[in-house]
């Protein structure tokens, strides 16, 4: 193999240039007009056979197609004494007297260019391209010799976390985040650029990006988590202390201050000088997704329709956090928003969930709680609109569907009840699947007659629609009442393996007997497919 | 075998022939097959076969020598094994987006 061109290639580009390259690739490779697909549809076969052969090659001295497969384009450069020729699928270019395929970087970005331009005109705005390293990660690959090889039965990434006297929760959630691929791309790829330059001792995600590292450095003692903790009592008030806290709460202010420490000095005005929609922090491209809210006025049938962001960053009343909840009886959320396509932006309130006990006996399923929190609900004279259309509040049909999905969806179960002079635990057992389809939740699946069209469910059923698919990667377990009780966890590693964590301890778990059987009290999904943005 | 019965063979697969070569054109054609390209790519990345791919190759390479090793030799070294790599469900999608995309032809 040879990977810098070769003396004939030379010779030829010597002599004709680079203009015969573009030629092909731009008439039979990628194109960059309808005209041009057409007149590539008909010339696309074998002078010899006629056939349109998957890797037909063009001769670069003649105008002469012919397919690999059955050698016709060989029998042709050799009977032609034609040396270079160039396949039809990629651009790459073959020399006959080398007997193989020479590459030559000036070609290649020509080819580039020529195939993003094609793929914009298509519709595809980010055609996938594989990584090359930068100059500069060059020099730093060769200044770092040592490579670490991480195959499927691997076990760098975990590592024990020593409790610092009841920071089980943190440990938990430490282990949960650092097992989200994700962040964990994101970490391990060194891609935080301090906000904070001042003070980075103070920044929660450069201590991320330390944590990460500690993680999976290989090192297998336990790992001592006291700058993290020292951070977060910094930065999130309410959690100091050395009592139990609740586990949903710490990762509420952890994803919280590492969002704000990410955009710690960044203008947060846009170009209009409005308030930017969504923010691109590393935590909402990975957490964020969005709700749908569709409200009918019962008097005059008008639909009104909302968006809302969801994210387990924002915490009630501006969000929806815990935006699954309830295995059980009344959790009433109240969640207010203001309505952003009326004039007078008014702001409604209603109620999320607000299921009474007779139901609790059927909530004993994730998809159940899905299903409940997606499905159209009549709200009553506690919680009228004001409708802009007959201008008087009214009841109306409240309907919540996911409008964008999160790339990782954190399920919240509410076992924990407070309320002034006692705290209760709920331990119903609330069955989640590995795999997660949110296809009949989603916006679009909503039908206008109430619920869901017929034909999505059945599609997300026969497991052709992947794309809203989810696979479970970590589960939060409480153990004790709501007083006292342990935090541990399960995370998933590599594709399959399972693992428990408690604090320093890990030990191999079964998915099907250990972690889908646990109590669940928060569970961690993550997108099956990633659209590329 | 009846003059007849291998005449009706031979006509169905010339049928096939110009069937395939008619659809082989309307992908073309309408920028369809670039995007199902693009699509398989997604896909054979997004479930590892990309990486497992690569991981075969570099093996192939090391094992005889860089030099003494030809892309065609390559390839015909890995493409057992890409096949059968390939998850089912990625080729039911796949034969999904190419059905649904016929039917949207009313022209066939
Ligand atoms: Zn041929
Ligand atoms: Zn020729
Ligand atoms: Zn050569
Ligand atoms: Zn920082
Ligand atoms: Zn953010
Ligand atoms: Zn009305």
């Amino acid at each position: 193999m040879n990977s810098g061109g070769c003396d004939h290639l030379s010779a030829f580009k010597e002599e004709k240039g680079i203009e015969p390259f573009r030629i092909i690739f731009s008439y039979f490779i990628s194109c960059c007009s309808r005209e041009s697909r057409k007149r590539k549809a008909l010339a696309l076969q074998c002078h010899t056979c006629r056939q349109m052969s998957p890797r037909l090659h063009s001769c670069l001295h003649c105008v002469f197609f012919g397919c690999f497969g059955a050698k016709h384009i060989h029998q042709h450069a050799k009977s032609k004494n034609h040396e270079l020729s160039m396949d039809l699928t990629y651009g790459a270019i073959l020399c006959r007297v080398c007997s193989d395929y020479v590459y030559d970087r000036e070609i290649e970005e020509l080819f580039r260019t020529q195939q993003r331009k094609s793929a914009l005109l298509l519709g595809m705005l980010n055609p996938f391209s594989p990584w090359e390293p930068s100059e500069m990660e060059v020099e730093l690959l060769h200044q770092n010799p040592k490579r670490r090889k991480i195959d499927g039965n691997s076990t760098i990434g975990l590592r024990g976390l020593i409790n610092l006297g009841n920071t089980c929760f943190m440990n938990c959630i430490v282990q949960a985040l650092t097992h989200t691929p994700l962040l964990r791309d994101y970490f391990l790829s060194d891609q935080h650029k301090c906000q904070m330059t001042q003070e980075s001792q103070q920044c929660l995600v450069c201590e991320m990006s330390r944590l990460f590292q500690e993680f999976y450095s290989g090192v297998r003692t336990p790992h001592t988590p006291y700058r993290l903790l020292h951070l977060v009592w910094t930065h999130a008030r309410h959690l100091a202390g050395y009592e139990q806290q609740d586990a949903h709460e710490f990762l509420i202010a952890a994803l919280d201050v590492i969002h704000q420490h990410c955009k710690a000095s960044r203008n947060k005005e846009d170009a209009d000088g409005n308030t930017a929609q969504v923010c691109d922090c590393i935590i909402d491209r990975i957490f964020t997704g969005g709700l749908q809210s569709d409200v009918t006025c019962q008097e005059c049938n008008i639909l009104y329709t909302f968006r809302l962001e969801m994210s387990p960053r924002l915490s009630t009343p501006s969000g929806i956090s815990p935006w699954i909840s309830a295995p059980r009886k009344t959790t009433l959320h109240l969640v207010s928003w203001s309505d952003p396509c009326a004039t007078d932006s008014h702001t409604l309130i209603s109620a999320v969930f607000s299921n009474g006990l007779d139901r609790f006996e059927e909530a004993t399923s994730l998809t159940y709680c899905l299903r409940r929190f997606t499905r159209p609900e009549h709200l009553g004279s506690t919680a009228k609109i004001k409708c802009s259309k007959c201008h008087n509040y009214q009841e109306s049909t409240k309907q919540l569907t996911m409008k964008k999905l999160p790339l990782v969806a954190c399920f919240h179960l509410k076992r924990f009840e407070h309320s002034t002079g006692y705290h209760k635990k709920i331990s119903t057992y609330v069955s989640f699947p590995e795999e997660l389809d949110m296809t009949p939740f989603m916006s679009a699946s909503r039908d206008n007659n109430n619920g869901y069209s017929h034909q999505v469910i059945q599609e997300a059923a026969s497991g052709l629609t992947s794309e809203n698919k989810y696979s479970l990667y970590a589960v939060v377990n409480h153990r004790g009442t709501a007083d006292t009780g342990h935090y541990t966890c399960f995370i998933r590693q590599h594709k399959s393996h399972w693992f428990r964590c408690e604090d320093h301890l890990i030990t191999k778990a079964s998915l099907d007997y250990e972690v889908l059987k646990s109590e669940g009290y928060l569970l961690f999904y993550h997108k099956q497919i990633l659209d590329y943005e | 075998m009846a003059d007849s019965e291998f005449q009706a063979i031979q006509d169905r697969k010339v049928r096939d022939e110009q069937m395939r070569n008619m659809i082989n054109r309307k992908l073309v054609e309408s920028g369809e097959r670039e995007r199902l390209k693009e699509l398989l790519r997604e896909r054979l990345i997004e479930c590892g076969w990309r990486d497992q791919l690569k991981a075969h190759c570099k093996d192939v390479v090391r094992q005889k020598g860089l030099e003494n090793i030809t892309v065609d030799d390559l390839v015909a070294e890995i493409t057992p094994k890409g096949r059968s790599l390939v998850p089912d469900q990625v080729k039911k999608e796949l034969l999904q987006r190419i059905r649904s995309f016929l039917a949207s032809q009313t022209n066939i």
